[in-house]
């Protein structure tokens, strides 16, 4: 079929836009206009792609290199003040001048608490909410710390105002500084789901781009076909080669990282994040129990919230934390540790029971010692071997989910480059095909 | 030769430069904000509260009674160990223990010593008079620690045989438990900084002036002609701890509890006469009366027997105690 090229006059011809639509009349001329249509397509999709891909790999990157790192260090400032909390309370509770282990694990506490609060601050200047956590941190820290020394040098002379300046210092921890320290974790792990979501989430314009692409190298390829009678053009097949390859590498290594992240998530992060609340439920409890036998009686409030607590620990019910944890991990050390821990926590529920009865029951000093004493049955040897199982058990979380996310990351070497390089690819086969054809019209 | 023109266009250049130079400079915008802060949250003792309402709970009708004194012994104490059946003692004995309400943060009274881990004071050596006549032994006591405010609901509810803890004897509080005989005759005064020109409780008015809540010390200091702010707190050494933090001007409650702070920081003082007459009595719950003539039996004999002068001297005697004659001993009979 040959079309009918208007004669018009030279002078006629009035800008480009007026060029354009004359030529489009002409097969050569609509040659021409889809080569440009289906370059331009090529172009978008490849920058567009490229673009959305860099930015995934970004995210896993910054998933790796400071969201879980964040989040991870919010945890430990709570772990770290929480244990000073207790760790002063039981070295009021020895009497005399407190043993040195005490106040050795109460002054590592607190620089560990002070090195993660840097750590945690490099990175919130976008959250006004997180700062405001961090501000509330490092401003009260310092004061938190002059208390307990002032309790400290009270405590020496065998004044009881060191108690009350104990009882300031403590009500300012769990007022101010823990609470603060929970909102700054539960920040900085929102975003770091939110970011894993956005490294799982389809990149649907890029797919609707590679589609469109798709569909258009193959209308172009028929019309060619209708016009030339020719079955294929090598450029144009060419071409359709290099899109599906880039489509089918593409969906591949993102089936495979969203995969991976979504591994990170539940054997990783959710499993931290699990663990890392039976950690502050443990280490509350622990503070709840001295400071009833601090307050010797005078502390109802103490004991109610360890048995809500507990119930996180050693329930029966959906709450059972440890349970969930349990649930969540891979691989038989992961369980092991989890059910050692499990194991631990019913001891530690046993002692403390104990500790009650004896209290209740006026054996004040062998409530204190159950509580605080180095015994294989006392309290503090339970929760101590509890922490470390949480402990073991978290780091193991944190492993899986680097190892996970760094996968995931894997999944998508070379992806970016090799886009572009076909996205290259297929602008060359569609140029050279086209041009082929057009020859034909000279 | 320089023209007059030439000299304009001179002039207009080297005006022109310095102004195009200053218009570079002219950025607008201000230096990086420092995180200047300009208001303090101090730490404050738990449960700290700035002019509490009034909890005077049985203001309604309070009989006048004479609130110092009491029931009077029957007859002389059975021997320890050897409590008469179906008597509040005989079930405290088969129990085996005493339970008692005490305080642990009032130096000189019921305090813990922080060296070793027990409490002590002059109410805790009453406590262990009455475990020593009932057992035969002093150390047969479970101490349970209450503030100022549990102490009547305490007794109330029976969670405690008796409660020592430097407790005002008043017609209100008759009204809900009994009384033991007047162990102790304190009277409220003022504690400031060494450097404070306050003398005296007259000079209060307005000031921010530290209470432990639901104590008789409150209830003056509401009633003062110049009446302060008051700041009440669960225990007494948290008023010391407010005080030593400059957030508040003074503490006003009974010279003994003062002179437990004076005892434990040199920079305070003790200034005005005592305003008030607080007779301390040993709480017993009101249905217990075979229970209070026994306190007041174990009382008078450890007026007789010197413990009382012994314990005296040695919490209170430094102190400047007013007198080291025990208050005599009025009965209702």
């Amino acid at each position: 079929m040959v079309t009918v090229t208007p004669e018009r006059p030279a002078d006629a011809r009035t800008g480009p836009v007026g060029r354009v639509t004359r030529s489009a009349v002409t097969t050569p001329g609509r040659l021409s206009l889809v080569a440009v249509a289906l370059l331009l397509v090529t172009a978008v999709t490849g920058i567009v792609a490229a673009l959305t891909l860099q930015a995934k790999r970004d995210t896993l990157d910054d998933l790796v290199a400071h969201r879980e790192p964040l989040a991870a260090a919010a945890q430990q400032i709570f772990r770290s003040l929480s244990d000073a909390d207790a760790t002063a309370a039981s070295a009021f509770l020895s009497g005399g001048v407190e043993p040195a282990e005490l106040r050795t694990r109460y002054e590592f506490d607190i620089a560990q608490a002070g090195s993660a609060l840097a750590k945690a601050s490099t990175d919130v200047g976008g959250d006004p909410l997180a700062s405001a956590q961090v501000e509330v941190l490092s401003q009260q820290l310092p004061v938190y710390s002059g208390l307990v020394e002032t309790a400290r040098a009270n405590n020496r002379q065998g004044f009881p105002a060191g108690a009350a300046y104990l009882r300031e210092a403590s009500a300012l921890m769990r007022s101010k500084l823990l609470p603060a320290a929970e909102k700054l974790y539960e920040i900085d792990y929102d975003r770091l789901q939110t970011e894993q979501e956005s490294a799982r989430s389809v990149p649907w314009v890029v797919i609707a781009l590679v589609v469109l692409l798709v569909a258009a190298l193959v209308a172009t390829q028929r019309y060619l076909t209708r016009k030339t009678n020719r079955l294929l053009n090598v450029g144009l097949v060419v071409a359709s080669a290099a899109v599906l390859v880039s489509l089918v590498w593409g969906a591949t290594a993102l089936l495979l990282m969203s995969g991976h992240v979504a591994d990170a998530e539940r054997n990783g992060s959710q499993q931290v994040d699990v663990l890392v609340q039976a950690r502050i439920n443990s280490l509350k409890c622990r503070a709840d129990e001295t400071l009833t036998l601090v307050a010797r009686g005078d502390g109802p409030g103490y004991e109610q919230e360890w048995q809500q607590l507990a119930a996180t620990l050693v329930g029966d019910g959906e709450q059972n934390l440890l349970r969930q944890a349990k649930a969540l991990a891979s691989g038989d050390a992961a369980t092991g540790e989890v059910q050692q821990a499990v194991d631990n926590a019913a001891a530690w529920a046993d002692a403390h029971r104990r500790i009650r009865e004896l209290d209740e029951g006026g054996q004040y000093e062998d409530a204190v010692k159950t509580a605080i004493g180095a015994e294989p049955n006392s309290s503090a040897t339970a929760f101590g071997k509890l922490d470390k199982n949480l402990l073991t058990a978290l780091n193991a979380g944190r492993e899986e989910f680097f190892t996970k996310t760094t996968k995931a990351g894997g999944a998508l070497t070379g992806l970016v480059p090799g886009v572009a390089v076909l996205a290259l690819v297929a602008a060359a086969g569609i140029t050279l095909g086209i041009r082929e054809r057009l020859r034909e019209y000279r | 030769m320089i023209t007059g023109h030439r000299v304009r266009a001179l002039a207009a250049v080297a005006l022109a430069v310095p102004a195009l130079l200053l218009t570079a400079c002219s950025v607008s915008g201000k230096p990086v904000d420092l995180a200047t802060v300009t208001s303090l949250d101090r730490p404050q003792p738990a449960g700290v509260e700035v002019n509490p309402p009034t909890t005077t709970g049985s203001a309604a009708a309070v009989p006048p009674c004479d609130p110092a004194a009491s029931l009077r012994p029957a007859g002389p104490l059975p021997a320890p160990g050897a409590m008469p059946g179906g008597t509040t003692m005989k079930t405290i004995q088969d129990r085996g223990r005493l339970i008692a309400g005490v305080d642990q943060n009032t130096f000189l009274f019921g305090f813990r010593n922080p060296t070793s881990n027990a409490l002590e004071g002059f109410d805790i050596d009453r406590v262990r008079d009455v475990a020593a006549a009932i057992f035969g032994d002093p150390g047969k006591v479970q101490y349970k620690v209450i503030t100022s405010a549990e102490r009547i609901d305490a007794l109330k509810k029976g969670e405690v045989d008796i409660v020592v803890r430097t407790m005002t004897a008043t017609c209100a509080r008759w009204v809900d438990i009994n009384f033991s005989a007047t162990y102790y005759v304190a009277g409220q005064r003022v504690v400031v900084d060494r450097s404070s020109p306050i003398t005296g409780v007259d000079q209060l008015g307005g000031k921010r002036v530290c209470a432990a809540k639901g104590s008789t010390s409150i209830q003056k200091l509401r009633e003062a002609p110049a009446p302060p702010e008051v700041v009440a707190v669960d225990n007494w050494s948290d008023c010391l701890v407010m005080l030593q933090q400059g957030q508040v001007a003074a503490v006003s409650t009974d010279d003994t509890i003062l002179s437990g702070m004076v005892a434990q920081d040199p920079n305070v003082k003790l200034v005005g006469p005592r305003f008030t007459e607080e007779p301390y009595g040993i709480g017993i719950p009101k249905q217990n009366e075979d229970m209070v003539r026994f306190v007041n039996g174990v009382l008078e004999q450890s007026v007789a027997r010197g413990s009382w002068a012994a314990s005296y001297a040695k919490w209170l005697g430094q102190a400047g105690g007013p007198a080291a004659a025990p208050p005599a001993a009025r009965y209702r009979d």
